[in-house]
């Protein structure tokens, strides 16, 4: 009873969405649940959880630690698989993929910004931008990349060699090099100071609205939350609410 | 930028891939080297017996006829067969030089191999000559040559330097076993040569059968179509393996490969067993960036492939560096050594199929060791991957529930705790210290051994200072008086063939007359008294034909016609000779009359008695146990190899594991650092570990070293009956080396506590 009940409002809010019709739909959830079982103990991560993002838009997701934002993350980006529902991409089901496939879907469409930035420590800047030739066609130029999030001059160090503010946009610039359809940020601010994870912040922000790329990021600083064009809160393994953003902030403008 | 990768990645873990490449280059080096030794050797044998088609069979007896090589030559199988006379004479001017000589009226078999001079024929007046006797003793083509054989002289002209292939190990019998060239020669006449042609009596009959038959299978069967065909009692057919040469040289390099291949595998294993764990955990080390590749859409293969690069590409140039280098630098050193004891052309080192399947296998399994632990992480999806591994489940031993556990101070408990969770890289450091241990207790062991050999074959077996070697001109009256003045013990040293069932063993007769320095021991090597009643054997020629004691043996005197069977009344051991040994009496019981070849004394012995006619030699103590330890050579060098691989295998290893462990451990020692314990405190910590490790690993070391020790002594060769004897000095060596090398790389870790960067450790998990 109280499963349904809370299924209908979520229903309501997406149809919301849906609604704007100059709008095309990127990313649609159906029931999605993420579980994990251990003996007679099984744990939700993800619990019947539906969405859908469109082309274009810069979406946050929110929500405390352990509320299953990083699993609504790693399943967008073909990470993870889903223990049931299903996730459309573009049209295409997701869940339906075999390992191979979404190999090639994480290549093609997905670019991802981590939190430790994670880039490969022995190649430079250039050489971890440059090494998304070798898994996709098509890729911009890594000089460019780099010079698009303001790293010309430091091209040629070593990630130990850089601030984490540089590289983090390292990480920025190997993501976006792809060209992908999605770009995926897990706490992209989350090491960084203030000022710096704003710089990034604005980055982020760019790539949506004039590159006009989907870029979806998940965060537990719910003043981000004003940046967004579609908020979408998790707690407890459960969508809380979607809420659309008409006038979103400019990324300088936040403050925490 | 994958490749960029791995040449970065491989720079900055170059401890590991370094260790790596050394393990599996020392590996190879030692695996390799030795093989390629012993088989080089065994192959130029082999190239050189059939270039100059050494007989298969030898019939010895006490005269020939061409009727009786008609008769061999109608057996099946047989090709072809000729007749010599070889008998013993001496060298006069040359320092009364023992000479083996053959008359011969053609040579097909055992051809003459000519290095100067016309090749051998038998219409030629003239004599040929061995290269290494002649070249010692100067002699050059047309000199004139003169040997005595039973106070008859024949002079000849020298027509050709010459070896023999039937002749690549020659020695006299008093040169024991290493070969003196300027004292015992060989030399090759024809038949014409001979005092008295006409009334020549052949006394061997060499047979080369036919290619197709020259299995050993075939071959016994020919031997005994042979003995059937002549039906004599007073002939013994015998085929290579009874053949002094050939046999010598056979039991050397199957010696060498069953020592070295030991050596080697053992080796071998340690280095594989470092790859494993050093590769298992540099990929696991690996685990984000893996994650991370996934992440980012590279597919399984191409982070397979990438991972399995690397294990490929060091395992492989550490294993073709190695195999290289082994075969560059053993086999011309060890067969270098050969020169001088084996006469043989063209001895070099040779790669045979089974190195490169080594290699091959070895740069497989590190690139299969790569490939799952790789596997491994790949496993899960990008999501897994990318998150740090969950730690291990761990659960309380019951040490850690029993009460002792509350009385153990905090380092001994973290110490275990450590070991328990990290047994994989406990049982590689315990192996390390193992395999050090190990090839140290066996290198050193040889040594011990060897000595203790030399030291008991002359002190505790033989006790006099010095031996008066007998020439062939020494009558009885002359050695009864000779002992008499010198107050010394006669003995007589003859060989002897043995026959049991269908084995044939060739050994060696000592008699000994009433004096008081031979003496035996029994199996347990303790002092036992020469039985008085009849023949005692030593106990590995016993085992050898398959005899007990109170069994009975077929035997006889090479040279006479007259067999024994006699009974075994008494089994003891000797280290270096094998055979029988009896009392004058019972020898003369058989009658045989007693021909002293030795006379043994405590008396010092004027220089100028060598000068009699009827004296070969004077041979004092030193003289014999550096002769013999002399023979040993080859066998010590191998063992220098050995212990120096040993040392640097077991610095790698441990240096290896090292780092492994310490930057496993970086962040526990931080948080200690953390919460106030000193950087000493810490190092001790560490040290107790290391230090209980090691001790573990010495004991298995020292048990497994001393197992190897045995094999080696016991199993090597039929000539030599070593008794395995590790000397303190070896444990304390052994022992206070592993523990130098362990603690010595242990230090240098635990030094490095100081330099830990508490935040920087404890930073973020990455």
């Amino acid at each position: 009873m109280f499963k349904k009940k809370k299924k209908e409002e979520k229903d309501l809010e997406i149809i919301d969405i849906e609604n704007e019709p100059d709008k095309k739909v990127l990313i649609e959830f159906k029931d999605v649940c993420k579980k994990y079982e251990q003996g007679d103990n099984v744990f939700y991560a993800l619990k019947d959880a539906s969405l859908t993002i469109n082309e274009g838009e810069m979406v946050v997701i929110l929500g405390p630690s352990g509320a299953g934002k990083s699993t609504l993350l790693n399943l967008l980006g073909g990470m993870d698989s889903a223990s049931s529902g299903h996730i459309l991409f573009d049209g295409k089901d997701l869940t339906t993929f075999n390992d191979n496939q979404l190999t090639e879907y994480r290549a093609k469409n997905v670019g991802v910004v981590f939190q430790f930035y994670n880039l490969i420590p022995t190649l430079t800047a250039y050489e971890n931008v440059a090494l998304m030739r070798d898994i996709k066609d098509g890729t911009s130029d890594p000089k460019e990349a780099l010079a698009a999030v303001g790293l010309s001059e430091h091209m040629h160090q070593f990630p130990s060699q850089m601030s984490g503010g540089e590289q983090q946009r390292t990480s920025i610039a190997r993501a976006v090099a792809k060209n992908p359809k999605l770009l995926l940020c897990d706490e992209p601010t989350g090491a960084l100071d203030t000022d710096t994870g704003k710089e990034v912040l604005k980055l982020l922000q760019d790539m949506s609205r004039e590159k006009k790329r989907t870029v979806v990021m998940v965060t537990h600083n719910s003043f981000f939350a004003d940046i967004a064009d579609t908020v979408i809160r998790v707690k407890n393994g459960g969508i809380k609410s979607i809420v659309h953003n008409d006038d979103p902030k400019d990324a300088s403008e936040v403050n925490w | 930028m994958l490749i960029r990768k791995m040449w970065r990645d491989l720079l900055k873990n170059k401890t590991q891939f370094i260790s790596i490449f050394l393990m599996s280059m020392l590996g190879m080096l030692v695996f390799v080297g030795i093989d390629a030794e012993s088989s080089g050797g065994a192959a130029a044998a082999d190239a050189y017996y059939k270039k100059y088609n050494l007989s298969d069979i030898w019939i010895q007896g006490a005269g020939f006829s061409d009727d009786d090589v008609r008769t061999a030559r109608r057996v099946t199988g047989v090709k072809s067969v000729e007749k010599r006379l070889s008998i013993t004479g001496t060298a006069e001017k040359y320092d009364n030089a023992y000479m083996y000589i053959n008359f011969m009226n053609s040579n097909e078999i055992n051809r003459l191999m000519l290095y100067k001079g016309e090749p051998f024929n038998e219409e030629e007046q003239g004599v040929w000559l061995e290269e290494w006797f002649a070249h010692t003793n100067n002699i050059e083509l047309g000199d004139t040559f003169s040997v005595k054989i039973d106070s008859i002289q024949i002079d000849a002209i020298v027509r050709g330097i010459i070896d023999a292939p039937d002749y690549v190990y020659y020695v006299s019998e008093e040169d024991m076993m290493y070969p003196n060239y300027k004292k015992c020669g060989l030399a090759f006449m024809s038949s014409e040569m001979y005092p008295d042609p006409s009334n020549m009596i052949y006394n061997q009959l060499i047979i080369d059968v036919r290619d197709d038959m020259s299995d050993d299978d075939s071959i016994d069967i020919i031997r005994e179509k042979l003995e059937k065909a002549f039906d004599r009692d007073d002939i013994a057919v015998t085929d290579r393996d009874q053949n002094l040469s050939y046999a010598t040289f056979d039991a050397e390099v199957r010696q060498h490969k069953a020592m070295g291949l030991m050596f080697a595998v053992v080796f071998l294993a340690i280095a594989l067993l470092g790859i494993v764990t050093t590769m298992a955990r540099v990929t696991a080390s690996q685990r984000t960036i893996i994650g991370t590749m996934k992440a980012l859409g590279f597919s399984k293969a191409r982070i397979t492939f990438h991972y399995v690069s690397y294990g490929f590409a060091i395992s492989a140039l550490g294993c073709i560096v190695g195999g290289i280098a082994g075969y560059l630098t053993l086999p011309p050193w060890i067969l270098g050594m050969f020169t001088g004891s084996y006469l043989i052309p063209d001895l070099k080192g040779k790669v045979t199929i089974l190195d490169i399947e080594v290699i091959v296998v070895a740069i497989i399994v590190s690139t299969l060791v790569s490939f799952l632990s790789c596997r491994k992480e790949l496993k899960d999806p990008p999501a897994v991957t990318l998150k740090p591994p969950a730690p291990k489940k761990v659960r309380h031993s019951a040490l850690e529930k029993s009460r002792l556990w509350l009385m153990l101070d905090f380092s001994t408990q973290w110490n275990i705790r450590d070991v328990m969770r990290n047994k994989l890289r406990s049982i590689m450091g315990i192996m390390g210290v193992l395999g050090c241990s190990m090839l140290l207790v066996c290198g050193f062991g040889c040594f011990d051994s060897v000595n203790g050999l030399v030291d008991k074959l002359y002190g505790e077996l033989m006790t006099a200072k010095n031996k008066i070697v007998l020439s062939a001109d020494a009558d009885y009256d002359y050695a009864y008086d000779l002992s008499s003045d010198y107050k010394g013990q006669m003995i007589q040293e003859t060989s002897v063939e043995f026959v049991s069932g269908s084995v044939k063993k060739s050994g060696s007769a000592t008699v000994i007359d009433k004096g008081n320095y031979i003496h035996i021991q029994d199996k347990d090597l303790k002092p036992v008294d020469l039985n008085k009643s009849g023949i005692a054997m030593t106990s590995k020629m016993a085992g050898l034909l398959g005899l007990k004691e109170g069994d009975f043996v077929k035997w006889h005197i090479v040279g006479d016609d007259e067999w024994q069977y006699t009974r075994i009344v008494q089994l003891y051991r000797d280290p270096s000779v094998q055979g029988i040994m009896m009392r004058r009496e019972i020898f003369e019981d058989l009658e045989y009359s007693f021909r002293p070849t030795s006379i043994l004394t405590n008396k010092s012995v004027p220089a100028d008695l060598i000068d009699e006619d009827e004296v070969s030699s004077v041979l004092n103590i030193a003289h014999m146990k550096a002769a013999f330890t002399e023979t040993m050579e080859i066998m010590n060098s191998m063992v220098y190899v050995m212990v120096v691989a040993a040392v640097l295998l077991g610095v790698v290893v441990l240096y290896n594991l090292g780092v492994l462990s310490f930057v496993e451990k970086t962040r526990e020692v931080a948080t200690l650092k953390v919460l106030g314990f000193k950087s000493s405190k810490i190092r001790n910590i560490l040290q107790k570990q290391n230090i209980w490790l090691t001790v573990i690993g010495i004991c298995f070391g020292l048990y497994s070293g001393w197992g190897m020790l045995y094999i080696i002594c016991t199993t090597v060769s039929d000539t030599l009956d070593m008794f395995p004897i590790i000397s303190l000095p070896t444990y304390i060596y052994s022992i206070g080396g592993t523990f130098l090398v362990s603690t010595m790389v242990n230090f240098m870790f635990s030094g490095k506590v100081k330099t830990i960067d508490m935040v920087d450790a404890l930073k973020g998990v990455e």
